[in-house]
């Protein structure tokens, strides 16, 4: 599945822009030269871990600024600096969760998370919601809850997944007492949001009697999130969709992510399929520390993900 | 310039606008000499200026209905630059795709405006700065903005003609949601619609205040918009130095009265003019270009 020219595009393209665009404070920015943020330094720093042993000084720096970024009530803001909690505090613990020492702060992030509950689905707005003309607009189920990009608004795909994949990283024992019923009601939201004939797209699988068109990404960090029940129609289905989509991916952080998620499920990456040097080379966009960390994690994902799935699979 | 330093002036103390409207039948005539020709008439100052062209690129677009056509984009790059402006960029940040390079991909906007890796700003990853909101129209009191967008010397709006399932219609007003960034709140930007649509519109605009709109009309978006409607072949493009003004003229092209449409009738009070008579029409009249767009039925209060 590595073939020498991703192999040779990762090494001599992203993964040398992940090791000079860290700044001084630890932190990545989205593209190199740009204020550090939490989301690309969790992205960079878990494409680093997988390529760099022993752990590297800039590793423990890069640790240091998620523990400084951390706010006094567990979550992390989507701008350091900012006072606020978001979602990328799933993120955060994810990533903490993989590091012995980041467990406390990881625990203080779960804890927030699980009391962040979406507003759009509270009990007096499905009340609401029975009186409205809501269910013939988009028909979704919002008895589910998941989590959203903002405290306390709505649930959306992404948001919810990240949150899901922190949870299947935790040792059950310090799970919040709640994430039992949040996983629950979550991954029954993930996959009563599936567009009809698979794939996610940010979270409106039909609206106004028009099924909603999937996206790559939504589609694979869902997949990643339902990883635990691979045989479920959901899991098939999109896996399927994202396998036939392949060809018509035209952006390296699509590609980067299918070629991911395809390989924790153990699918085979398709002859003909598009390469990442080969939409690097026609669109001659600089690669984002995101998408730089995603292709590096692509190609590793067997030592990643699936280290992290057994560890679930063994909890559950 | 700063854009959050420049002062809200109330409408009735606003010299009349000026919108100049031009037909144009297909997106192959040469839209750079249309687009030069129109824009003269406004004697800009953007010499050795750095410009914003801010199009609406919402996701993949397969059938090329859903986002500002690529050759409006190039066209009004090129005019900007013979205009003498030092640096003409684009931005957008899509609300509904992260991958913003398959997004742009997806236009085609690599093909018409050549190499975007230099030219291109992703508006949802810039660098941001948290801004006081001028008005306080939603319950929001501060939101992030991209730096590009704040720090650049004459930003343009360049939406599509669509209609849009929450808003009634999607204009120059409306597109700037785009500059609202994702990776602060999301794809959706859905803290916007939490605090209104209506009030967002006009929260973003009076802090971020767009200098000109040029709106691509050439095909627009009928029906079930921003993104799920019908093709709707309108042949004009709209273009003016009041945003506002732009969108009514755009309103009154398509069928719809700008007064009914909620946050245009806010936005007339404080940003610009909504009234024909204000308005200093151009080019073509509207009676000669008019293509009445159909709407849900939810919105069928803001027909004419």
């Amino acid at each position: 599945m590595k073939s020498e020219t991703e192999l040779h595009f990762v090494e001599s393209v992203c993964l040398p822009l992940l090791r000079r665009a860290q700044n001084q404070d630890g932190g990545w920015g989205f593209l190199p030269g740009s204020e550090s943020r939490v989301e690309p330094t969790c992205w960079a720093l878990q494409a680093l871990l997988l390529s760099t042993e022993p752990r590297t000084p800039e590793v423990s720096r890069a640790f240091q600024f998620l523990y400084v970024a951390q706010l006094q009530d567990g979550s992390w803001p989507s701008v350091a600096g900012d006072k606020t909690g978001s979602w990328v505090t799933a993120l955060a613990c994810w990533l903490l969760l993989k590091e012995s020492k980041g467990t406390h702060a990881a625990t203080r992030g779960l804890s927030w998370l699980c009391e962040d509950w979406p507003r759009d689905s509270s009990p007096w707005r499905r009340l609401l919601a029975i009186f409205s003309r809501q269910r013939d607009v988009f028909p979704i189920n919002n008895s589910y809850r998941g989590w959203g990009w903002t405290p306390r608004t709505s649930s959306w795909v992404e948001p919810t997944a990240f949150v899901l994949m922190a949870f299947a990283e935790c040792p059950p024992e310090l799970l919040p007492a709640a994430a039992a019923k949040r996983r629950h009601l979550a991954e029954a939201l993930l996959r009563d949001r599936m567009c009809p004939g698979g794939g996610w797209n940010c979270g409106n699988p039909r609206v106004y009697g028009v099924a909603g068109e999937p996206l790559a990404i939504p589609t694979v960090f869902a997949l990643l999130a339902l990883l635990h029940q691979p045989d479920k129609r959901e899991n098939t289905a999109s896996l399927s969709w994202l396998e036939g989509n392949l060809p018509h991916i035209q952006g390296l952080g699509s590609l980067a992510a299918a070629r991911l998620c395809l390989q924790v499920y153990g699918r085979e990456w398709p002859d003909g399929a598009p390469e990442f040097s080969g939409i690097y080379e026609k669109t001659g966009f600089l690669p984002g520390i995101q998408v730089a960390a995603w292709c590096c994690l692509a190609l590793h994902a067997n030592k990643w993900l699936l280290r992290s799935a057994i560890r679930s699979e063994v909890r559950q | 310039m700063n854009r959050r330093n420049a002062a809200l002036v109330p409408s009735f103390q606003r010299p009349a606008s000026k919108v100049v409207i031009r037909r144009a039948a297909n997106y192959q005539q040469d839209l750079e000499s249309l687009l030069l020709e129109s824009l003269r008439e406004f004697k800009l100052p953007i010499k050795d200026k750095t410009v914003l062209l801010k199009p609406n690129l919402v996701g993949l677009d397969p059938l090329g209905i859903t986002n500002t056509h690529p050759s409006v984009i190039a066209a009004t790059r090129e005019a900007f630059l013979h205009l003498g402006a030092s640096q003409v960029l684009i931005g957008d940040g899509p609300a509904m795709d992260r991958d913003t390079e398959a997004v742009l991909e997806s236009v085609r906007l690599r093909e018409f405006a050549g190499p975007l890796a230099q030219t291109f700003v992703d508006l949802n990853i810039d660098d941001v700065e948290k801004v006081p909101l001028s008005t306080r129209a939603s319950r929001l009191k501060e939101l992030y903005f991209p730096k590009t967008a704040l720090g650049v010397d004459f930003l343009v709006s360049m939406p599509k003609l669509k209609t849009h399932h929450w808003a009634g219609v999607t204009l120059s007003l409306k597109n700037m949601f785009g500059v609202v960034p994702g990776s602060c709140y999301g794809w959706p930007k859905n803290v916007l619609h939490w605090a209104g649509i209506d009030r967002s519109v006009l929260d973003i605009n009076a802090t971020v205040r767009p200098d000109f709109a040029i709106a691509d009309g050439i095909v627009g978006m009928e029906g079930n918009g921003p993104v799920q409607g019908t093709r709707k072949d309108c042949g004009v493009l709209v273009l003016g130095n009041d945003p506002v003004a732009v969108d009514a003229t755009c309103c009154r092209i398509m069928g719809f009265n700008p007064f009914k449409v909620k946050y245009l009738a806010q936005a007339g009070t404080l940003l610009g003019h909504l009234e024909a008579e204000k308005i200093g029409q151009y080019g073509e009249n509207i009676a000669s270009v008019r293509k009445p767009f159909a709407v849900l039925d939810a919105f069928r209060h803001i027909l004419e």
